[in-house]
């Protein structure tokens, strides 16, 4: 297994010299000895959606925590050409514990909280630069609702509006539309779609409905028995 | 007496052990908030027990000899084995935690049982020293001294500076590990600083104010915040806030109702969450306006002075002589001072030794020092066994003890007293109930009657029996001072 930082392969999407934000090549990842996902051979350049399909429990949160660094890979070689602050990362709202009583603002502001040190206080201007995220994502009216109060739309696009908090290079969703209404579907999608299109950011997201990725990606990664199957274009 | 304005004047010889509650009724919801958010609430049950089992093990290594003894120092002795024991258990539950073997409850209850079962061995182990080893693990705030106060406030002050600090770390690791890794780095370090200021707390608390109380203060004072806030600078500060108020009721309820202050400070948390629970029903509106009725009432009745009246002069008394009855001891222990009483060293140095192998006990302090009192103040004073030795200790009812006067042929007023509890577990205060009672022989009347229920602080005693006599001069001194 090597981790490197550099890579010399280039984005056909984004011209000759564009340098992937992230490059997995030859990685087998999983947990214990046992991998959940063999040979996995990918790449992902700035400004483009490339969305990742597979059915639940086939490897998607684990292939996520790899490229986050929040597990190893088991063996092959794992690039990242960006820190990992800039990483910006929206769980799965159900994986939240619910106990924690936030705001919507409060959840947002946490994607400041690796520029503010410690024991200051939490400068204004983050509080406010957190309000223009939320409006950005077309909720800047719940930011003081609790956030386990909102529907599970309005907290993706809370989650989506605290990645964007990190000023992020890379944008890494795991299953943004689980559980979501169809409007807030459409409103999600248009948000990646800008945020990949307007201001050149990276986004990868994962899905298990095959029909939704295609319709949104510019790429898709198709997981079929433990192996990336499938990367290209979507067809028309 | 024991009014508010009383107990908050720094004057109050219990101010400091009121001051050392609200330090901990303030700073350990702060850390408990996290248990409760984390869902780790059986580890602030578990840790406490587990310093308790320190506390134990210390004084049977020192009572083995293993130990140096400290004298004084016991607490600071008690401190060491409490910090010790608390960070080895919390390092093991970790380890066991990383390994992932079995289930996270499972090892919590098993760790609970066994620290209370080697907490009741090591007392068992050391008989010498059973009981100083148990009122220390019952945790008496009421005897705190000055300096340990101020080793609290460092103790307790640098853990609050630090949760503020590190709020916004301790909150992300919290809710979003994988958030907090990928911002912060390496999420190791700010777990294992969290749990050693939840330590540091749980072991010095243990110590001070036992491991019943810390339990209640990290988790209720939580507990009843969590279903009135939706924000979470809202719940660490009313947490907080909930704690003050459970440590100050708490306290002045243990005062005032002569109740222990580790159960009184429990029940009033529990109380609060239900009532937190309750109010989260209502309308802000409704909530803001009950909870103002309810602290108006509150302190209106906690305000008041209560006053009680001193003996009666003699010339109200309208008898020629009071008989001073031999005070009664209805208490289950013999209430019999140490031979070190420096009055009987006294004593038998000016000759005047009573019968041999004759101890004094609280009984005759009492009663010797109500004498004197009363002569003092112009009561011509009478002792029935003068008159008939057959007259032994009065009850303090009056039924009963105007029969016994009556069949004594005793004529005037009685003034009769009981002890139903005399608890001197510590040089610090003696925990008292003693009933007085002055009635009129002829016509049966109760001139005056008084119960002195409280914990009698004795600050300057330096063993058992003084803080004994300490006790019963300051008991005297009250009844004649209303």
């Amino acid at each position: 297994m090597k981790l490197q930082n550099q890579n010399d392969r280039t984005s056909p999407a984004a011209g000759a010299g564009a340098l992937p934000l992230v490059a997995l090549d030859n990685v087998s990842l999983g947990y214990g000895s046992a991998p959940v996902l063999r040979d996995v051979d990918l790449a992902i350049y700035p400004g483009e959606l490339v969305g990742l399909a597979g059915p639940n429990g086939s490897g998607k949160t684990t292939l996520f925590r790899t490229i986050l660094g929040l597990q190893p890979p088991l063996s092959g070689t794992l690039v990242r050409n960006c820190p990992l602050a800039n990483f910006g990362y929206v769980p799965q709202s159900a994986a939240l514990d619910s106990q924690f009583p936030l705001s919507a603002a409060e959840v947002v502001e946490m994607g400041a909280y690796g520029r503010v040190r410690s024991y200051r206080i939490f400068p204004g201007a983050e509080k406010r630069r957190a309000e223009e995220m939320l409006g950005q994502v077309g909720i800047g009216h719940l930011m003081k609702k609790s956030f386990f109060a909102l529907s599970g739309g309005q907290k993706q696009r809370v989650l989506i509006a605290r990645a964007l908090m990190v000023l992020p290079r890379i944008m890494v969703l795991d299953e943004p539309l689980s559980g979501v209404d169809e409007e807030s579907r459409r409103s999600i999608n248009d948000t990646l779609t800008r945020l990949a299109r307007e201001r050149g950011l990276a986004v990868f997201f994962s899905s298990h409905d095959l029909e939704m990725v295609q319709r949104v990606a510019d790429r898709i990664a198709r997981i079929q028995s433990g192996r990336i199957a499938l990367e290209g274009r979507p067809a028309a | 007496m024991s009014s508010f304005v009383e107990i908050v004047s720094p004057s109050y010889l219990l101010f400091p052990a009121l001051l050392g509650t609200m330090i901990m009724g303030l700073v350990c919801p702060l850390v408990g908030s996290y248990l409760v958010l984390r869902r780790t609430v059986f580890l602030g049950l578990t840790l406490p027990e587990i310093a308790a089992a320190g506390v134990s093990f210390t004084f049977w290594l020192q009572q083995t000899g293993f130990l140096p003894q400290l004298g004084e120092s016991e607490r600071g002795l008690g401190m060491i084995g409490s910090l010790a024991f608390t960070f080895l258990g919390m390092g093991l539950l970790g380890y066991l935690e990383q390994r992932g073997k079995g289930m996270a409850e499972g090892r919590l209850a098993a760790a609970y049982a066994l620290a209370g079962g080697l907490t009741i061995l090591f007392m068992v182990f050391n008989p010498a020293g059973q009981i100083e080893v148990l009122n220390l693990l019952k945790g008496e705030v009421i005897a705190l001294s000055q300096g340990e106060l101020k080793l609290l406030a460092v103790v307790f002050g640098a853990v609050f500076i630090a949760m503020l600090a590190f709020y916004r770390e301790f909150v992300l690791i919290s809710f979003d590990r994988d958030l907090a890794f990928l911002l912060k780095g390496r999420q190791v370090i700010w777990d294992v600083l969290l749990y050693l200021l939840a330590g540091l707390v749980i072991a010095f608390g243990v110590i001070l104010a036992g491991p019943l109380l810390i339990f209640g203060f990290l988790v209720l004072p939580a507990l009843a915040a969590r279903p009135l806030v939706r924000r979470m600078g809202a719940f660490f500060t009313l947490s907080s806030a909930l704690g003050l108020i459970m440590a100050f009721f708490g306290f002045y309820g243990s005062v005032r109702l002569d109740l222990p202050l580790g159960p009184t400070d429990v029940t009033l948390g529990c109380c609060l969450i239900f009532l937190a629970y309750g109010l989260s029903r209502l309308s802000a509106r409704l909530r803001a306006a009950l909870l103002a009725a309810l602290a108006i009432a509150l302190s209106a009745s906690a305000c008041a002075v209560r006053s009680e009246a001193p003996v009666p002069a003699p010339e109200t008394v309208q008898a020629e002589t009071v008989w001073l009855a031999r005070v009664k001891n209805s208490t289950a222990l013999p209430l019999i001072l140490p031979a070190n009483n420096p009055l009987r060293s006294l004593a038998e140095m000016a000759g005047k030794l009573p019968p041999e192998n004759y101890r004094q006990s609280v009984m005759d302090l009492l009663r010797r020092d109500l004498q004197a009192e009363l002569e003092r103040r112009g009561f011509h004073i009478a002792l029935p066994e003068d008159k008939d030795a057959r007259f032994t200790a009065f009850s303090s009812d009056r039924d009963n003890a105007l029969r016994v006067a009556r069949e004594g042929r005793l004529s005037g007023a009685l003034f009769v007293s009981e002890i139903f509890r005399w608890e001197g577990e510590s040089q610090k205060f003696v925990r008292a109930l003693v009933d007085f009672k002055l009635i009129r022989i002829a016509d049966g009347a109760l001139l005056w009657s008084r119960r002195i229920q409280r914990a009698v602080p004795t600050p300057s005693a330096t063993h058992l029996g003084q803080a004994s006599s300490d006790a019963v001069k300051a008991i005297v001194s009250e009844l004649f001072a209303g």
